[in-house]
């Protein structure tokens, strides 16, 4: 660094303030463009790999800073701490999105490659940066796509280690943050139906076959199929559906 | 607002003004009342409606609004008794009419007699809580009218007698919503019930079940048109409830046993449509349709007795499903009543030793239960019962013809293949082996064990080959143990590597019993009632609780076992052995109270235990679907596994998606990505 001219020092600077890259990028893109700022720009957003290698060392700080005292993993404090530091609820559906990013095993836990890998493909190596990406986060619940991955992904994250099925509890409490994107005006019948009827911990099938229900079945459930192969206890839930709820509403 | 001393003042100024004197109020009133008067008389014309409002304005205004009510009610009732006296001179059918035209003069009086008065309704009548001018002259005509003696009596009289008339087919004259009170209805259901009951009483004696009802249907019906139109629609509820008692309920039994017309008539004969009113009119009375029931089952049972029950089953299903409305509870009585055949007819072996048939005609009873059971669609049902009463019959030796038994066993595997028999056949060769093996064990005994202690008969059961499920053993006697403990020895020596327990709910005993005065007794009862009855050799007293206690046996047993030795039985009683029993018979056998074999929750118990074995044979079809044809769509996965399965039973198509469910689950089928409705089978 202290063999940099003047000059050079500042379209450093400069490089830095505009993408919130790291020094040792901005030097790195600024050589291989000859020193021309706007040749450095295009080849730092043209080569998004080269954010991620570099400031490993900047993630591999950020996560220390969460990870817990006696293990190699970020815990529940870790992750508390992470949410207040981005000013963000912890129930906010945002850090699902974030830790579909990560492709995290469980809810309440990052391992170090999902924090840190999750990170990288995020293009992010800052809290500040994190922080910037929330709205892009959030924005994706709007994909279709994207989505029903997260709603897939919510089921194996939520659940037990080691357990195949998804408690009934949780279940229903992440139907209401995940619905609540959707606007699916059947979701508080169908948790109360299950609370009263089922009582038992919900199948994977069953989970994603909801999101398909929700999408295809109108809230009136006149265009339902009962050939239609749904489980067993969506059938159910129609039938208690139609027989009592929506009575009144026609 | 004034106050009482500004009222003073207040006076006085307006005595400037407008000339109030203390007559004012008088000769103000004078002129209202004469308003009223003419009103009444049909001299209204001639009235000024903002002179009249403005005179009542102004004595409510100078607190003469006393004045005004009194006066109003006292002019109210001179009009109202002159007219109560013309309604009374009216004659016969005059009398409705004068009261009709009367009620309308003053309906429309009264309404004029408001609007002049209305600033006294606004503000004297709710200040003071008095009943405002409408409501006034209501409560005016009712009192003075209507509850004038001589006018309520006939005209209660004279609308029961109206409403008689019509029912018995005579016009009535339209009265329209005129004039209904609380005392009314009641003289009136009575008389209605009065009535009802006697018709019904008449018609029964000469009408068929199906005129009969459709007579009640049609009462029913005009009592309900009558309600809309002349009776105020709270009393249609209690009217309704008086013809279906009167009707209906009184007379239930009558009409469902009613000879050559009555349900059992109306079911042979198929009579879709008297049946289908007996159902609607008898679900409104109470214990109608049990009533319905209960009269069908027993038909049912009777008939089936003669073995021709099946062919009955499509006319049964018919008859529910048009006359009785699908109701479920009928489909359940239906089904449980071919249930009880099935039963039965795994029992013709037993009826066949019962009765001493002859050889030729064993096997046409047999063929017979044959052909029913190939139509049975619950095979699996019949087997569980089979096997059961089966394995009873063998175990307390009641198989008089052993070769009835085996001969029906030959023709189930003929039709149902090996796996249904090879567990029965498993059944016969443990007794078979057993007398083997008690004769190796008398034999080795020696002639000292023969003079001590009981002699035991063991039957030694294989426990897959059993349909009863293995229990814990009682505390048996002390007397007994080294013999037991013998035979276990003698049979673990010869057999390693088993375990052998006691099941001692399923045994029985002989005991030699002295009572007093030296009568004896040989008397056979089960194991338990041994074991209790042992527990007085060395005690004249003793309570429910040590008799539990000490012989462990489960409660609902030792109740039963106790009930069959004593009387009733209370969880405090204490018992002692009746020193004065007597019997003609030396040996006496005690039953015990019968745990009421195929009773409600035995049935269910087996009902659930087919369902549970149902399961994995569903499950081992969906695989075996899958396996060869790789891919496939719910429905068509549903219809094989129906086809391959029908042989035994017919699966539910919701069990089947279940167990479609649980084998996803389990990962060894996943739903196609694309589309949801088709199955894939996973490696």
């Amino acid at each position: 660094m202290h063999k940099l001219a003047r000059g050079h020092r500042d379209k450093i600077q400069q490089f830095m303030m505009i993408t919130g890259a790291g020094d040792k990028v901005a030097l790195q893109a600024l050589k291989a463009s000859d020193w021309h700022l706007d040749g450095a720009l295009d080849i730092f957003y043209s080569h998004p790999q080269i954010r991620g290698v570099i400031d490993s060392r900047r993630l591999e700080e950020l996560y220390q800073r969460y990870k817990d005292p006696y293990g190699d993993m970020i815990m529940v404090d870790g992750i508390t701490q992470l949410c207040s530091d981005m000013q963000v609820d912890p129930q906010d559906i945002v850090m699902l999105v974030l830790s579909w990013h990560m492709k995290a095993a469980t809810m309440c836990e990052y391992s170090r490659e999902e924090f840190i890998g999750g990170l990288q493909s995020l293009g992010v190596d800052s809290l500040e940066k994190l922080q910037e990406k929330i709205p892009a986060l959030r924005t994706e619940l709007k994909d279709e796509q994207k989505f029903r991955e997260i709603y897939n992904f919510a089921f194996g994250w939520a659940k037990e280690k080691g357990q195949k099925s998804l408690a009934l509890d949780t279940a229903i409490g992440m139907w209401q943050l995940l619905f609540a994107e959707k606007n699916w005006p059947l979701v508080d019948e169908w948790c109360q139906f299950l609370q009263v009827r089922h009582n038992k911990a919900i199948s994977r099938d069953t989970w994603s076959q909801l999101l398909e229900f929700a999408k295809t079945v109108d809230p009136s459930l006149t265009n339902y199929d009962p050939e239609g192969a749904w489980p067993y206890l969506i059938d159910e839930f129609v039938e208690h559906a139609t027989q009592n709820v929506l009575a009144p509403r026609r | 607002m004034n106050t009482p001393k500004k009222r003073n003042f207040k006076i006085e100024a307006f005595k400037h003004r407008v000339e109030v004197d203390p007559k004012y109020a008088e000769k103000t009133w004078k002129v209202l009342e004469h308003a009223i008067h003419e009103i009444y008389n049909h001299n209204a014309s001639g009235l000024s409606f903002e002179e009249l409002y403005r005179n009542a304005y102004n004595m409510v205004l100078h607190k003469f609004g006393d004045k005004l009510y009194s006066g109003l009610i006292a002019t109210m009732t001179l009009h109202l008794k002159e007219i109560s006296k013309s309604i009374e001179a009216a004659q016969g059918g005059l009398f409705l009419e004068e009261l009709n035209r009367k009620w309308g003069e003053h309906n429309k009086a009264l309404q004029m007699i408001r609007d002049i008065l209305m600033y006294m309704d606004r503000t004297y009548v709710s200040n003071n809580n008095k009943t405002p001018v409408h409501e006034l002259g209501l409560s005016l005509w009712r009192e003075h009218i209507i509850h004038s003696e001589n006018i309520r009596s006939r005209l209660l009289n004279m609308l029961l007698e109206q409403i008689y008339r019509e029912r018995t087919g005579e016009m009535l004259s339209d009265l329209g919503p005129s004039v209904y009170q609380e005392d009314f209805e009641k003289p009136f259901l009575e008389v209605s019930a009065s009535f009802y009951s006697g018709e019904s009483q008449q018609f029964i004696e000469c009408c068929s079940c199906g005129e009969y009802l459709k007579k009640a249907e049609r009462w029913l019906n005009e009592e309900m048109e009558r309600v809309t139109h002349y009776l105020d629609p709270k009393s249609e509820p209690k009217i309704t409830s008086v013809v279906e008692r009167e009707m209906i309920a009184n007379h239930m039994q009558r009409l469902v046993h009613m000879e050559n017309s009555g349900l059992v008539d109306m079911l042979v004969n198929d009579r879709y449509e008297d049946l289908g009113r007996m159902y609607s009119l008898f679900r409104r009375v109470p214990d109608g349709l049990s009533t319905i029931r209960d009269v069908m089952t027993s038909h049912l049972r009777e008939k089936g007795k003669q073995l021709h029950l099946l062919d009955e089953k499509d006319k049964y299903d018919k008859i529910i499903g048009s006359s009785f409305n699908n109701d479920k509870t009928f489909l359940n009585a239906l089904t449980s009543s071919f249930e009880y055949f099935i039963n039965l007819n795994g029992r013709a072996p037993e009826f066949i030793s019962l009765y001493g048939v002859s050889e030729e005609d064993v096997e046409a009873v047999l063929d017979k239960v044959m052909t029913l059971f190939r139509y049975l669609q619950e095979k699996d049902v019949f087997e569980k019962y089979y096997k059961q009463h089966l394995a009873k019959r063998l175990l307390y030796g009641k198989t008089v013809s052993d070769d009835a038994e085996r001969s029906l066993i030959v023709k189930l595997k003929t039709e149902c293949g090996y796996q249904f028999t090879s567990k029965l056949e498993g059944m016969f060769t443990d007794l078979k082996t057993s007398q083997d093996t008690m004769q190796g064990f008398s034999a080795g005994q020696g002639p000292e064990a023969a003079g001590e202690g009981p002699a035991i008969v063991v039957q030694v059961l294989t426990t897959g080959s059993w349909p009863m499920q293995p229990s814990a053993a009682c505390n048996l006697p002390a007397e007994l143990l080294p013999v037991c403990e013998r035979f276990r020895a003698y049979y673990l020596g010869t057999h390693t590597g088993r375990r052998l327990s006691w099941q001692t709910n399923m045994g029985t005993a002989d005991l030699r019993v002295a009572f007093a005065r030296n009568q004896r007794h040989e008397l056979n009862v089960s194991t338990h009632q041994m074991c209790i009855l042992m527990l007085f050799n060395s005690a004249d007293r003793l309570g429910y609780r040590e008799i539990e206690q000490a012989t462990e046996i489960p409660a609902a047993d030792l109740r039963r076992c106790l009930q069959s030795l004593a009387c009733d039985v209370g969880d405090d009683d204490a018992f002692f052995v009746n020193d004065a029993f007597a019997s003609k018979y030396y040996k006496v056998k005690i039953g015990t109270v019968a745990a009421q074999k195929d009773s409600e929750p035995e049935k269910q118990e087996t009902r659930q235990r087919v369902e549970e074995d149902r399961k994995p044979q569903i499950e081992a079809a969906i695989v075996r679907i899958m396996k060869s044809r790789r891919v496939l769509d719910h429905n068509n996965v549903v219809a094989e596994v129906t086809r391959q399965l029908q042989s035994r039973f017919l699966p539910n198509p919701v069990v089947i998606k279940k167990r479609i469910e649980s084998l996803i689950e389990r990962e060894f089928l996943e739903r196609d990505k694309a589309d949801r409705k088709l199955y894939r089978y996973l490696a």
